[in-house]
Order: C-alpha cells, then sequence, then structure tokens
C-alpha cells in the first residue's frame, strides 16, 4: 500500500500536471473551412498548385515578383480573385461566383500577398499603366516584338507566338507578364526587354500596347475559348 | 477500529437478513468448475464483461456534457477536447473501449465457436451472445453518428443508403432511422435515444441471462477430441467431470479473468493516453465537401466491398449477405448441438474461422491503403514540383496549367502529390506516346473520365505537350517512329504544337 499511492500519483503526473504534452491529447480543433484567415493557409490551400509554392515557380505567373505586386491595385487583385479571368484557366474563388471563398478570405489573400511580397520602390521608373488604356498597333507591335523579344523568344524553340498558347491565355495576362516581368522563369520585365542583357531602353506605353495587340493578332480564336474577354483592370 | 468493525458487521447482517444475497454470490463465486477451464483461452468473456462497464461507466461522465443537439453536439465535443480538464482523454476511453470492445466480443466469440462451447446445452447462452454481438456493433455505429462530424455523416448515408435498398419498406425504413427523409436534428435524437438507452438497456438484459447460463449451465470443458457430446448423457458426464476434477472458480479460474480484464482496461488506457480521442472531424455540414471522410475502423470492410463490388451486385449483396451471416449464427447450435467439440476433428470450422479473419484483415486493409476517393483539393493546393518546369516553355507551363485547372491531379500524382485514383503521371512519357496520351485524354476509358467535351482543341495540345515533358531526364519519352518524319518537317513552324524539352532562352 505504501509503494502504490505514490507510484498511482507518478503514474498519473502527466494526466494531471502537464496534460497538454499527452501524445493523445488533440491538438486545436478543426476550423471550418470558410473560417481560415491565416494567408499562408489559404495560399497553399487554393493558390500554390498554379501559383507556386510560394508564390513562385509555378505554371501561372508569379504573384511574389514585387514588381507585379506594385502594378496591380487591390481592386484589381480581388476582381480576378472573387471572379476568375473568364475565358482563362484562372478559376473564381469567392462564393458569390461559385468558388469556395468569402470575401474575408479574398481580402486575406490580398492583405496578405501585399504584406509578403510588396517591396517599397520595385520600380525604380513609372511603369506603364496595369491595363490596356488605348488601342495598340499589331503591325508595330510584331516590329517591336521581332526588335525587343524574339532575341530570346526564337520562335521554333520557344512558343510564345504559339496559337494555341496565346489561345488560352489572356491579353492582360501577357501585359502584366511584359511589364512586371517572371523573375522566376527569367523573363525580364518592360525596362530589360531586349537583345540578351543588351537593352538599352525601357518599353514605352505604345510599345507595350503594340506587343500585345500583335500576340493577341497570333491567336487561334477558334482553338481556344475566347481569351481576350478578361481584358482591363477595372 | 474494533468498534468500526463491529459497526460494519452489524451494518452487513441487517443487510443480509433482507436482501439474502450471500448465499447465491457464493454459490457462484464457488461452484465447481472442471480443472482445464482455467486457461487463459477463457478470459475473453469475462473481459467483454468489463469493457461494457467500462463503456458504461465513461458513457455516462461524456453524456454529462454532450448535448444531443444538431446545432450542438459537435461543439460539445470540442468542450470536451479542449476546454474540460482530461475531457480528451475520456472520449479517448470511450473510443478505444468500444474498438477493444468490438476485438475482444469477435475474439470471444471464435473463441466459444471453435472449443464447441455452443452445442448442447448452451445453445440459448450462443443465441444470446449473437445478439450481444449484434448490440455491440449496433453501439459502436450509434456511437460514431453521436460524434456527428463529417465521419458520422457519411457512416449514417451509407447505413440509409442500405436501408433504402429494401424492396418496398426501404423509404420507410430510412425514415425511421433518420427520424425525416434526410439527416437532421431528429436524427441525433433518435441516435441519442439508441445509443444511451435502448441498446444499453437490452445489453444488460441480455448479459444477464448470458452470465446467468454461464453460471447455471456450467463453463464449458476443455473439449478432447473424441469425447462427443450427446442430448441423452452430457449434463451427467459434465457434472462428475466438474466434481471429480475440479476446482472453485474464485479463485481458481477467476484470477486469469481478472488479470486479463485489468490488461485490456489497461490496453485501453494507452491507446487513449497515446492515440487521443476520435474525431470530432470537420462539422458536419453537406456544404463542406473539401473533406474525405471515412467510417469507423470496424465498418471499413463494408466500405471496400462496396466499392468494389459490381453495381447490379450491391443490393442483393447487402441486403442478402448479413440477413445469412446472422440466420447462420442462430442456426448453429440447433444444427450442429451434439457431436465433436475439439477444433482438431472439426477442419471445416478452423477453415471457415481461419477464412473469415483472412478476408476481414485483407478488406480491412484495402479499406485503409487503397485512395478510393479522389484528393479533392489536389488541384489548387498541390504545387507542379519546380524542377518539372525548370526548362519548360510556355506551352508546357500551360499546359501544367491545365493539368491543375482541370483537376487531372485530383486523381493523378505528380512528384507524390495529387490522388491516387489513377496512375502516377511522373513517368507517363515514357509508357505513352504522345498521340496515345491525347487519345486517353479525349476519350477516357477504365475510371478515366473522357474530357473530349470538356477541353477546347489547344487546351488538349497544351496538355499533352506537357505530359510528354514527363519522364525522367536520362529515359527518354516513347516514341512513334513514323511520326520522326512529319515531326522534322515541321521543325520550322513557328506555330508548331510539339514540345522540345531542350528549349532554353
Ligand atoms: C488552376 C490554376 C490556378 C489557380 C488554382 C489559381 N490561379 Fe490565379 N491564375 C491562373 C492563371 C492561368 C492565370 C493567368 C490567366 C491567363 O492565363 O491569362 C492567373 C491569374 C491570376 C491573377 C491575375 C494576374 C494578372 O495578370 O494580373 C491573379 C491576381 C491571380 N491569378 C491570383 C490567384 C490567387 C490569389 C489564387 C488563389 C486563391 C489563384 N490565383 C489560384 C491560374 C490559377
Ligand atoms: C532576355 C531574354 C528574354 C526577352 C528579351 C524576352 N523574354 Fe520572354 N521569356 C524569357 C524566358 C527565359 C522565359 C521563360 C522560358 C520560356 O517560357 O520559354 C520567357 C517567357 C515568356 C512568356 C511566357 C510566360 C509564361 O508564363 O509562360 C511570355 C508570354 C513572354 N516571355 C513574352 C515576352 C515578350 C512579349 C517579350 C518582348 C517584350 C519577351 N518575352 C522578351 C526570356 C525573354
Ligand atoms: C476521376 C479520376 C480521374 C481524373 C479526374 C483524371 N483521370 Fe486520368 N486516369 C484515371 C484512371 C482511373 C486512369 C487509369 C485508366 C485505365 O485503367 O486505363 C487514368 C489514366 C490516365 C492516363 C494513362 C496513364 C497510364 O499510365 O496508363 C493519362 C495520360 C491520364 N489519365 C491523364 C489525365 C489527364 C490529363 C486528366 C485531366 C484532364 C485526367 N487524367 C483526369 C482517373 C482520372
Amino acid at each position: 500500500m505504501r509503494i502504490l499511492v505514490p507510484a498511482l500519483l507518478a503514474l498519473s503526473a502527466p494526466f494531471l500536471g502537464g496534460c497538454g504534452h499527452a501524445p493523445g491529447d488533440p491538438p486545436n480543433p478543426i476550423l471550418r473551412p470558410s473560417t481560415v484567415t491565416d494567408f499562408t493557409a489559404l495560399y497553399s490551400q487554393n493558390c500554390a498548385a498554379c501559383h507556386g509554392a510560394n508564390g513562385q515557380n509555378g505554371p501561372a505567373i508569379d504573384l511574389a515578383n514585387p514588381e507585379y505586386q506594385a502594378l496591380v491595385d487591390d481592386a484589381t487583385l480581388r476582381k480576378w480573385i472573387s471572379g476568375g479571368m473568364p475565358g482563362t484557366e484562372m478559376p473564381a474563388f469567392c462564393q458569390s461566383h461559385g468558388g469556395m471563398l468569402t470575401d474575408a478570405q479574398v481580402n486575406a489573400l490580398i492583405a496578405g500577398m501585399r504584406k509578403e511580397w510588396l517591396k517599397a520602390n520595385a520600380f525604380g521608373a513609372a511603369a506603364p499603366p496595369y491595363a490596356q488604356a488605348q488601342a495598340g498597333d499589331a503591325n508595330r507591335g510584331a516590329q517591336s516584338y521581332r526588335a525587343r523579344c524574339a532575341g530570346c523568344h526564337e520562335p521554333t524553340r520557344q512558343q510564345v507566338t504559339s496559337a494555341d498558347y496565346l489561345s488560352l491565355v489572356a491579353d492582360q495576362t501577357l501585359r502584366s507578364i511584359i511589364i512586371a516581368g517572371r523573375p522566376d522563369i527569367g523573363q525580364p520585365d518592360w525596362r530589360h526587354d531586349g537583345p540578351v542583357g543588351n537593352a538599352t531602353t525601357a518599353l514605352s506605353t505604345q510599345e507595350v500596347d503594340d506587343i500585345v495587340t500583335y500576340l493577341g493578332s497570333l491567336r487561334n480564336v477558334a482553338s481556344g475559348q475566347a481569351a481576350s474577354s478578361a481584358q482591363g483592370g477595372r | 477500529m474494533q468498534r468500526i468493525k463491529q459497526t460494519a458487521i452489524r451494518i452487513y447482517g441487517w443487510l443480509e437478513l433482507r436482501l439474502q444475497l450471500e448465499a447465491p454470490v457464493k454459490d457462484a463465486a464457488l461452484h465447481s468448475v472442471p480443472r482445464n477451464t482455467a486457461s487463459w483461452w477463457y478470459v475473453f468473456g469475462s473481459a467483454a464483461f468489463t469493457l461494457l462497464f467500462l463503456q458504461i461507466f465513461t458513457g455516462i461522465l461524456l453524456a454529462l456534457v454532450y448535448v444531443p443537439a444538431a446545432g450542438e453536439a459537435w461543439n460539445s465535443l470540442n468542450i470536451l477536447n479542449h476546454q474540460i480538464p482530461l475531457g480528451w482523454f475520456l472520449r479517448a476511453m470511450h473510443g478505444w473501449g468500444s474498438n477493444f470492445m468490438v476485438a475482444i466480443v469477435l475474439i470471444h466469440m471464435a473463441q466459444v465457436f471453435l472449443f464447441g462451447a455452443y452445442k448442447f446445452p448452451r445453445e440459448l447462452t450462443w443465441i444470446a451472445g449473437v445478439f450481444l454481438l449484434l448490440m455491440t456493433l449496433g453501439m459502436a455505429f450509434t456511437g460514431q453518428v453521436l460524434r456527428f462530424d463529417q465521419d458520422a455523416y457519411w457512416g449514417l448515408g451509407i447505413g440509409a443508403s442500405i436501408l433504402s435498398r429494401v424492396p418496398f419498406i426501404g423509404g420507410g425504413l430510412v425514415h425511421l432511422l433518420l427520424g425525416g427523409p434526410i439527416i437532421a436534428g431528429a436524427t441525433l435524437s433518435r441516435f441519442f435515444a439508441l445509443h444511451v438507452f435502448v441498446i444499453p438497456g437490452t445489453m444488460l438484459l441480455f448479459v444477464f441471462l448470458h452470465v446467468w447460463m454461464v453460471l447455471k449451465l456450467g463453463i464449458n470443458e476443455w473439449p478432447m477430441p473424441g469425447r462427443l457430446v450427446r442430448r441423452t448423457t452430457y449434463i451427467e458426464e459434465y457434472h462428475r467431470q466438474a466434481h471429480e476434477d475440479g476446482i472453485p472458480f474464485v479463485p481458481g479460474a477467476f484470477w486469469k479473468d481478472l488479470t486479463f480484464s485489468g490488461a485490456v482496461l489497461a490496453a485501453v488506457a494507452v491507446c487513449a493516453f497515446v492515440f487521443g480521442p476520435f474525431g470530432p472531424g470537420g462539422q458536419p455540414d453537406p456544404a463542406i465537401i473539401q473533406t474525405v471522410p471515412k467510417p469507423d475502423f470496424f465498418f471499413l470492410w463494408i466500405y471496400t466491398i462496396l466499392s468494389y463490388l459490381p453495381p447490379s451486385m450491391e443490393t442483393p449483396f447487402i441486403l442478402i449477405a448479413p440477413l445469412l451471416g446472422i440466420a447462420f449464427l442462430l442456426a448453429l447450435p440447433f444444427w450442429a448441438a451434439e457431436g465433436e467439440k475439439s477444433w482438431h476433428r472439426r477442419p471445416v470450422a478452423l477453415l471457415a474461422v481461419s477464412t473469415i479473419a483472412v478476408c476481414w484483415g485483407v478488406l480491412t486493409h484495402l479499406g485503409t491503403t487503397t485512395p478510393w476517393s479522389p484528393h479533392m483539393s489536389a488541384w489548387s493546393s498541390d504545387p507542379i514540383p519546380p524542377h518539372y518546369l525548370q526548362i519548360a516553355t510556355p506551352l508546357v507551363r500551360q499546359g501544367a496549367v491545365v493539368f491543375q485547372a482541370k483537376q487531372c491531379r485530383n486523381c493523378h500524382s505528380i512528384g507524390g502529390a495529387g490522388g491516387e485514383r489513377g496512375p502516377a503521371l511522373d513517368e507517363v512519357a515514357t509508357r505513352m506516346t504522345i498521340d496515345q496520351m491525347r487519345f486517353k485524354v479525349v476519350t477516357g476509358g477504365g475510371n478515366m473520365p473522357a474530357y473530349g467535351k470538356n477541353l477546347s482543341p489547344a487546351e488538349v495540345e497544351v496538355l499533352v505537350s506537357f505530359l510528354e515533358t514527363l519522364h525522367p531526364a536520362n529515359e527518354p519519352p516513347a516514341y512513334d517512329a513514323s511520326r520522326r518524319t512529319i515531326e522534322t518537317s515541321q521543325a520550322d513552324d513557328g506555330a508548331t504544337t510539339r514540345t522540345n524539352r531542350n528549349a532554353t532562352p
């Protein structure tokens, strides 16, 4: 008896004292999916598959690019995330558009991206605007393309000009990529387009407009979904 | 000290005069049983009995906090888990106790069967036991429903769909089970009543009868090959054996029962401590579809059978097989009331038990390991491993986007992440040519949906150009020789849809 009591106490000590440490003590309760507002959780659950684990190195545009974050405003982000980019593979996430996320969660995503990925002064110079403001000219665009892009995008090797590729991406996506670049895959921003490592001047807004118009004209619309319906920011 | 002792004896005497329990208890404890029944093989029944009382005890404590209302049940379990000190341990004891109880009851039953203990005159004991098994399973099932999380929803859904297959009255039965046409508040009240009053009450009654008969008819003697049971002589023979070569039940055989029951309780506690309580999983809300619920362990085999059966076989199998099984168990003691008890002379019995055990094990294993359901969130959450895209072209990258967007990933894993309904596609290009892949994607086949109508031609092209890059660096993709000629002639075409893996900027 004299041994038994201390022995029992010793055995039950983990229960009485540090019961938080028992291996079987369950961790936090499972949250309702719609109450999660942690950016990392939301991003890795909903976006990482296409935009890459940390906003880069995914197949779709790298959201972690500070220049992209500087280029785009909150309202535009909200619009694309909530409603998707029509005609592209970017899905709608907001419940009001048939997705899974609440407005609060979309806002949490935007706030999180800004906090993690936006850097002050990402742009050295004033960039062309996010959305295209005036019509471009495909012929001029073709010339600019040859001068500023083709050096890297030699047609047989890389299919930026492939009708199939173009029919699946929106003009706006092309524009975002041309202006902000995609550092994760080696696509330079608008200041550095040109013969490899040898860009003397930044692309003008006009040139960006023209190149996007040119690429758009190569699209085989019949082959893809109507891709250019996702134009413009606001 | 002396005074206390005297008072105690006086109180005992006062009670005994009125209750008169001493004689029957002594009778039961000291009755003589054949010496060879004091075996470690005979401890499972008493362990099941002990577990039943563990379940009643922990169950009452749980009921103090649990709220059997649809909106509250889930919360009250979370309160138990997270706010009440050791509430989680209580839940874990009850949950593990239930698993152990099902297991011990099944082992007990197998042992009784193999030892021929269901034979004359113990037929009714066996039949009560069959009902006790059914009730134990019923407790496990209704208990899982009380968790009222997504798994519970799942279990109920299956239960309801099984019932709904009963001809003519299926709809009525579902209504009866769920307390309405759908799973709702009334369902929970119904299952609470079943789990807390109806089944345990009936169970206690049956346990009483079962134990009563065990005491009255005596513990089954150790079966000897060649010693046959005959209705005319058995009882006399048994009594002779119990008295000539017998020992009093307490403590002769009882200490083994006590030790084993204690060990089982300890095992339950260890499991509860180490593995914790079951669930509650996600909230039971049919609107939440981001989960893959699974039933509790003991019902997994049903899950497996259901997923393997061809649809035309399901209804007959589900409805008829359990009835046949139960009918067989109930008929067994009448059909084989006499004869050989020893398993040495009953090869069929031995074979049957081992076959059932193996089947059960295999089905359960399949149920735990086979990924039946697609991975519902893989398409948006599992990144493509970056090195798969390192030297990709825009076309390939777009193909990877389509692969995710069309949710191929939910069934096919890449880089070890994703669903496993279909084969992993990491090296698909080594087994299929680009045309075969295009054909597979468009026409589907063998559980692979046909995507022909849901993909534009451009999407198909970028998709297969992505798939074509899926091969190890040192192993070239499968190649259709007749294509090479065509391809070389296309090589200068800027809008070619072929993919060149070696593209670099
Ligand atoms: C199924 C793949 C997929 C998923 C999942 C996905 N995206 Fe996208 N997203 C794309 C694609 C593809 C584009 C570019 C559209 C195009 O091709 O023109 C895009 C574009 C965008 C853009 C606009 C880029 C621009 O040009 O301004 C934003 C912002 C964006 N995604 C944010 C998100 C966020 C945030 C999530 C997670 C909630 C997410 N995406 C999930 C595929 C996806
Ligand atoms: C310094 C070399 C270089 C220049 C100049 C360049 N690019 Fe790229 N670009 C790349 C690389 C590297 C990639 C990634 C590899 C690939 O997709 O082939 C790329 C990819 C792209 C993509 C595909 C992005 C994606 O998400 O799949 C587009 C669109 C693109 N470039 C457009 C252009 C346009 C338009 C120009 C001219 C304004 C241009 N690039 C100039 C190097 C360059
Ligand atoms: C519902 C689950 C499911 C989805 C979604 C799915 N597949 Fe499949 N897929 C399968 C199954 C199952 C098989 C094996 C079929 C068989 O037995 O022939 C398969 C086979 C394949 C194969 C042949 C692989 C091999 O090694 O034999 C390819 C290629 C393939 N799928 C591509 C895709 C693509 C691309 C998508 C998206 C457009 C997709 N699958 C979507 C289930 C799925």
